[in-house]
């Protein structure tokens, strides 16, 4: 490779940010779309229960000041984003860029924590399989691996809490969000627990990560290493550890949060994953596209860290 | 879907050998077990369409409320109407297969002619579907089915739709890859020096001859994404809904039991869950060793 054909860093920063910022404005116009064409429209609501000629109806666009054309409608509502105001909320009239800061906080400790736990599970089993391949102490965990990803992640938590209830003796009432309870750190960590287990992205990471580590350990400058007796370990992490594992969180984020909608409906939690089922439930438009929103931000960011981690250790890929 | 890290640099050898002989035999046992699954799957779908069942699953016996497994007459027993859990367990895989291929069926086609696109002709076009396959990749699955289920209604085959279209990037990158490897082979620079269409050199060289693994594999996956997801769906309550059995909702419905020890009703769709979907992840993971060729390391 020419020397002159190798990129700045800075460059290839910008030009990831730059596709980061045109994604995200695709996923607006994404949820745009599919709301522009769902059936049904806000009017026949607001007119409910009264004459609803062609005439009201109307009249009613015209006194809020709806504009007729789509891509009028869209700008509108993207420069309104844009300047942080993603609407209020139809069932409790309260904002919705408030509301999802307030709970998303709550969905970052489940899912960063969940995550947590998924690699501190994943990794040794992987490590311990590249290195030495299939032996008789790795393979039930392996096989442990498969099972919990093919478990209904709600199942698991029922399963849970009924332990903890019998056990302990706590009530699956209480798994409310109380830091100040006695025991309160309980209500924190069983969710994130569930949810770090039954994610069902366990065996995935597992497998890609032995797939990498292994390739890696059977390069040519490893069995170098080996030969002069340096350390494996600290030549095959950049390529073997470090990228693969950037890329299987990074890709692994949509899961996460989608398994948090389900584990936070068991444990009560009261974060995005419930927000959006209420709303889903409601029909509440501003809000799930405010949290559709919000999760693609969410993904996008991890990508770009991935991207960014990528390009930190070898430059030369653009 | 998964993604094989793979997958996509390898050309299989010719070999005189049948691949069953040269596969380890943990991954024929990964692989007998997922076409045991496969095979039970395909059984009960006949059964149930046919209605071979060992009692109507709709009939509710209200003097049998809630009866552990073993009971006469019950296997499995009843779940709280009345009603066996056993024929429900049976009829249940109806509400997957059907929407389960037609999910299938959109990835695999989308993926593969996408993929073919991007990875052929290359430039624009290859940026542009990418772009599109980046941003499906941006929103979590299943708050875009939440998305969708406000906005149109909770219908199994809009869902499926679009656990279909959610898979296109995974397929859509793994056949782009496969193919921009290959462009650089030898045996397709002579199909293209003896003046083969370009219809059939993607077609029989590329798709039936080099990728016809890869999509067999990721169906299979697909499946196993599809009950997952519908069993997900249905814990929250926009899946398959009651009386309609479905292994999710029957797992959610009798959920509500578990608490006071009843654990039979929502355990035996959770046990067929685990088993079908762990067979359909072996029966992949094994196939992709056996006929992708294992890195040997």
């Amino acid at each position: 490779m020419k020397l002159a054909s190798v990129r700045p860093v800075a460059l290839l920063l910008s030009r990831e940010l730059a596709i980061t910022a045109l994604l995200l404005l695709g996923v607006s116009l994404v949820v745009f779309v599919v709301l522009y064409l769902s059936p049904g429209d806000p009017f026949s609501l607001l007119l409910e229960g009264q004459m609803v000629t062609a005439v009201a109806r109307e009249g009613m666009r015209q006194a809020l000041g709806v504009p007729r054309a789509w891509y009028t409608q869209y700008l509108l509502w993207l420069g309104n984003m844009l300047q942080g105001n993603f609407g209020t909320s139809i069932r409790t009239g309260l904002p919705v860029l408030n509301e999802i800061v307030r709970v998303g906080i709550n969905t970052l400790y489940l899912t960063i924590g969940s995550m947590l736990v998924t690699l501190l599970v994943a990794v040794p089993i992987a490590l311990s399989s590249a290195r030495r391949g299939t032996t008789l102490l790795n393979w039930p965990f392996t096989m442990f691996a498969y099972v919990v990803s093919a478990l209904p992640v709600f199942w698991l938590g029922y399963i849970v809490i009924y332990i903890f209830m019998h056990t302990f003796g706590l009530f699956p009432i209480l798994f409310r969000f109380s830091r100040d309870q006695e025991l309160g750190w309980l209500y924190f960590l069983l969710p994130i627990f569930v949810l770090g287990i039954g994610n069902g992205t366990i065996s995935e990471v597992v497998r890609f990560l032995r797939e990498e580590m292994g390739r890696v350990l059977a390069e040519d400058y490893i069995r170098t290493a080996r030969a002069k007796g340096a350390s494996i370990w600290a030549h095959s992490f950049k390529e073997g550890f470090l990228i693969p594992i950037t890329e299987i969180i990074a890709s692994k984020i949509p899961f996460i949060l989608g398994g948090a909608v389900v584990v936070e409906q068991v444990f009560n939690w009261p974060g995005m994953g419930r927000m959006a089922w209420q709303a889903a439930q409601d029909r509440d438009y501003p809000v799930i596209m405010g949290i559709a929103i919000a999760a693609a931000i969410l993904v996008r960011f991890g990508t770009l860290l991935q991207r960014v981690v990528y390009i930190m250790v070898n430059p030369r890929s653009s | 879907m998964r993604r094989y890290s793979q997958v996509s640099r390898h050309v299989p050898e010719y070999s005189e050998l049948p691949f069953w002989k040269k596969a380890a035999p943990m991954e024929l046992a990964y692989v007998a077990y997922g076409l045991l699954v496969l095979a039970l799957v395909v059984a009960s779908y006949i059964l149930g369409a046919a209605n071979l069942l060992p009692r109507d699953p709709q009939e509710m016996d209200l003097q049998l409320l809630m009866a552990p497994p073993g009971t006469a007459g019950h296997l499995l027993g009843t779940d709280f109407v009345g009603r066996d859990i056993l024929s429900r367990l049976i009829v249940g895989i109806q509400a997957y297969f059907l929407p389960g291929l037609l999910a299938i069926a959109i990835a695999l086609t989308l993926g593969t002619f996408f993929g073919v696109l991007a990875g052929y002709r290359g430039g624009r076009i290859d940026t542009a579907i990418t772009y599109a396959a980046n941003l499906i990749d941006s929103f979590p699955r299943l708050v875009l089915i939440l998305l969708i289920v406000a906005a149109f209604k909770p219908d199994i085959y809009y869902i499926m739709a679009v656990v279909g279209l959610t898979n296109v990037p995974v397929l859509l990158s793994l056949i782009k890859g496969k193919i921009q490897f290959l462009k650089e082979k030898d045996f397709i620079e002579a199909a293209i020096a003896i003046g083969l269409k370009s219809r059939a050199i993607i077609l029989k060289h590329i798709l039936w001859y080099n990728c016809r693994t890869v999509l067999i594999i990721q169906a299979t996956l697909g499946m196993a994404e599809a009950i997952l997801i519908e069993t997900s769906l249905s814990y929250l309550g926009f899946g398959v809904q009651e009386p309609t059995p479905s292994w999710g909702n029957m797992v959610q419905a009798g959920a509500n039991y578990f608490m006071q020890g009843k654990f039979w009703p929502s355990t035996a769709p959770a046990l067929a869950i685990l088993i079908t979907i762990m067979g359909f992840h072996l029966l992949g993971d094994g196939l992709n060793n056996i006929l992708e060729g294992k890195r040997s390391s």
